[in-house]
């Protein structure tokens, strides 16, 4: 027997949902009660939204144009993290050039463009590009860009090279051995991911426009502040039937083509239809040229950039110096922490307590799905209302809206997951919560962790949306030195807060793969 | 007293399993019975509907005289009193022999216990006496069921049905994937276990296992056409228990 009590898989699944308790009682000394009816009639407008023909037809509008937005980021960030998986390939440098340096090099430098949230990169574009729909596009596209060209380097590297050694030595060609040994296997791993990049898109594209780049956010933010409720939710309901209509179409396609589960729960019979596949993206094409034609997008305009600010005129070291460094990044880390552990822990506690009710678990779906279209800035601004600033109305915030994305995932891989073993504990009078603990819980505790360690990392580099709502952190400074034009605490912040995103894709990697290793 | 198990003219339609037609039997404490019939003669849908995990459209279904309970809690305390061994054994994988062990105890425990259980090692004297029944060492308790042998993992399951301590034991086909010495093992251990006030219900699909047991249902395309002594099942009546379809 070990010394310690090690929680068993399913336990540890719950072990994070413990800082709601602290959080619970931290509570009654950070509500300043000022707001509960504003609440309360936020909360009742969702029964009535504004069905006015002006408000619907500006909200469509607004839908319309971050829908476009989302897939014009979407498709531009498959094209560059395609090409980028394949640069920073080992397994190709390798087979092309007989080396594996330049592979890790190039990791090594996209990491920057992927540890920069798309609120900042849109931010920064807005000041180098002006204020054009291109900005949210390439805000979108870059840092996905970015991700993609990770998991696909990843997925590549992590192919067995049985196949192309083979053809290589039977005097193949690199290329067209590479293409035969490595495209059929890569290619379902590559379209389920970037099924899952679309809905991320999609949220992004919100995200994007509650900070004034266009959309339906922008509207959404300006109804919140001017407390329309009515009008917001009409936004807000047209936005939710968009995003469950994306997902239910991209599960379905997921597994009409035999693609993998995102927490790879069953070996997936990967790859059939090929020739749909094939046909849906050529057919994509003149679709997205159109709605780049109906945004206005002119590729033209990012030749003439806006001059860069004075960078040496701004600098005064003292003064960065002088910056409560410490506080920023310990703030940041809490944030992280407390959001993540309500997030991770949540989702199955939650999903445990409606086990026993279908209309309880029907709710529960409905309040994720609102959790994960709903951009954290606006939930930190609600909170506002009853909460005092600072890191756990931030917390809260990020929380809700991770816990609407990580229960989503847990409940689908619920369902894919072996009923088998709930059932024999059903059969022996369990009842059906510790069934789905001990059952279904069990079988994809690890793998749900170790997505809890990625989503974490995620979080860190989220929360800078929430900086908005004041005293979180690196987010609210780098809001505050955006608006205020200090270039120098800007740099500085945005170097400190990469650093720390990179640290943390680091340890998130290692916690991920001692999950998985552990027998 | 009341038989363990009575079915009273069970139907079930053919649609997503092997269908059963006007199915009687009663299977009273300290009975070892086996159930035979060809593949898809409705064996398993037999047994679903006796460890009361599939409902039948027609007839009745009554656990030492009682029907199906009502309230949640006694349908719980029901289903305790019966056990399952499962063709597939279905131990949870990533738990330890003790933590599965302890989970056919689940009926009884409340939400603190069931918690407890999958942080500290409890109730490690019954677990290790369940152990001992099947003829396993109880150091083996601490282990992951992943570090099992296949033999061991069989017996594991068998531990976790007496750690269940049911009075009706049913097993499907419990031993069709396992070699001649390990199969006899298992249905010894199986029939030790199955004296009054148990009663053992157990599918097979081979004649040649039948030593051990005092009574013989068969089972043909979801008709009971046989149900008597062992020693009454002559060459053919098996022959007919296995024809094919007319």
């Amino acid at each position: 027997m070990s010394p310690l009590p090690r929680p068993a898989p399913p336990l540890l699944m719950l072990v994070p949902a413990l800082v709601a308790v602290p959080v619970l009682l931290a509570l009654p000394a950070l509500a300043h009660g000022g707001g509960w009816d504003l609440i309360g009639q936020f909360l009742l407008a969702a029964l009535r939204p504004s069905l006015d023909p002006l408000v619907l037809h500006s909200a469509l509008s607004g839908l319309g144009v971050t829908v476009v937005i989302a897939l014009l980021g979407w498709a531009l960030s498959l094209g560059l993290g395609l090409a980028a998986g394949l640069v920073s390939s080992r397994t190709l440098w390798h087979t092309a050039t007989g080396r594996r340096w330049p592979a890790d090099l190039i990791r090594r430098l996209l990491a920057l463009p992927r540890s920069i949230h798309e609120l900042l990169w849109g931010l920064l574009l807005l000041q180098v590009l002006g204020l054009h729909p291109e900005v949210a596009v390439l805000a979108i596209a870059l840092p996905f860009g970015a991700l993609v060209g990770r998991v696909v380097g990843d997925q590549l590297d992590a192919l067995p090279t049985g196949g192309l050694e083979a053809l290589r030595a039977a005097g193949a060609p690199a290329p067209g051995a590479l293409l035969t040994a490595l495209g059929p296997p890569l290619l379902p791993a590559v379209i389920s991911y970037g099924g899952y990049r679309l809905e991320c898109a999609l949220r992004s594209a919100t995200l994007l426009g509650v900070f004034g780049l266009g959309g339906l956010g922008t509207d959404l933010r300006l109804s919140l502040q001017s407390l329309q409720f009515a009008e917001l939710w009409t936004g807000l309901w047209l936005l939710l039937a968009v995003m469950l209509l994306l997902e239910t179409l991209v599960r379905a396609l997921r597994q009409r083509w035999g693609m993998p589960d995102r927490l790879g729960g069953r070996a997936p019979a990967v790859g059939r239809r090929g020739r749909e596949i094939v046909l849906g993206a050529v057919l994509l094409v003149p679709v997205l040229l159109l709605m780049a034609h109906s945004l206005g997008l002119e590729p033209g305009l990012l030749l003439h950039l806006n001059p860069l600010p004075d960078l040496a005129g701004s600098y005064r070291p003292a003064e960065l110096l002088a910056m409560p460094w410490p506080a920023l990044v310990g703030q940041t880390l809490a944030l992280t922490l407390l959001a993540g552990a309500l997030a991770v822990g949540l989702a199955p506690l939650t999903l445990l307590l409606v086990a026993p009710w279908a209309a309880g678990r029907a709710l529960l779906k409905l309040v994720w799905a609102l959790g994960r279209l709903w951009p954290p800035p606006l939930t930190a601004l609600l909170l506002l209302f009853v909460l005092k600033p600072g890191v756990v109305a931030a917390a809260l915030a990020l929380g809700f809206h991770n816990l609407g994305i990580l229960g989503r995932l847990l409940l689908e891989a619920g369902e894919s997951a072996s009923p088998a073993q709930g059932q024999a504990l059903v059969a022996a009078g369990a009842g059906p919560r510790l069934a789905l603990l001990y059952g279904r819980f069990s079988a994809l505790a690890r793998s749900y962790l170790a997505y809890g360690a990625y989503r974490t990392d995620v979080i860190l580099r989220e929360t800078v949306v929430v900086g908005l709502v004041g005293a979180a952190g690196l987010g609210t400074a780098l809001l505050e030195a955006l608006s205020s034009f200090a270039w120098d605490q800007l740099l500085a912040l945005m170097a400190v807060y990469a650093l720390l995103t990179l640290v943390g894709e680091d340890l998130s990697d290692r916690a991920r793969q001692r999950l998985l290793a552990c027998p | 007293m009341a038989p363990l198990l009575e079915l009273r003219g069970i139907g079930v339609p053919g649609r997503s399993r092997s269908r059963l037609e006007d199915v009687s039997l009663r299977i009273e404490a300290g009975e070892r019975v086996a159930l035979l019939g060809a593949s898809g003669a409705g064996k398993s849908t037999l047994l679903a509907v006796a460890n009361g995990m599939l409902e039948p459209e027609a007839g009745e279904v009554l656990w030492s005289g009682q029907p199906p309970a009502g309230s949640r809690r006694r349908r719980r305390r029901q289903l305790a009193r019966i056990g399952t061994l499962w063709q597939d054994l279905r131990l949870i994988e990533e738990l330890t022999v003790q933590q599965n062990l302890n989970a056919a105890r689940l009926a009884l425990w409340g939400w603190p216990k069931a918690l407890l259980n999958l942080l500290l090692p409890l109730e490690t004297a019954a677990c290790a006496a369940a152990l001992e029944q099947v003829e396993l060492d109880p150091a083996l308790l601490p282990q992951p069921v992943t570090a099992l042998s296949g033999g061991q993992r069989q017996r594991v399951a068998l531990a976790r049905l007496l750690r269940q301590d049911p009075l009706l034991l049913l097993a499907d086909e419990p031993v069709a994937s396992l070699d001649p010495r390990l199969a006899a093992e298992l249905l010894a251990l199986l029939q030790r276990q199955a004296g009054a006030p148990r009663a053992l219900l157990m599918s097979l699909h081979r004649p040649d296992l039948l030593a051990g047991f005092d009574r013989v249902l068969g089972l043909r395309q979801g008709r009971l056409v046989f149900d008597g002594p062992v020693r009454t099942l002559d060459g053919a009546e098996l022959e007919r228990l296995y024809a094919a379809a007319p």
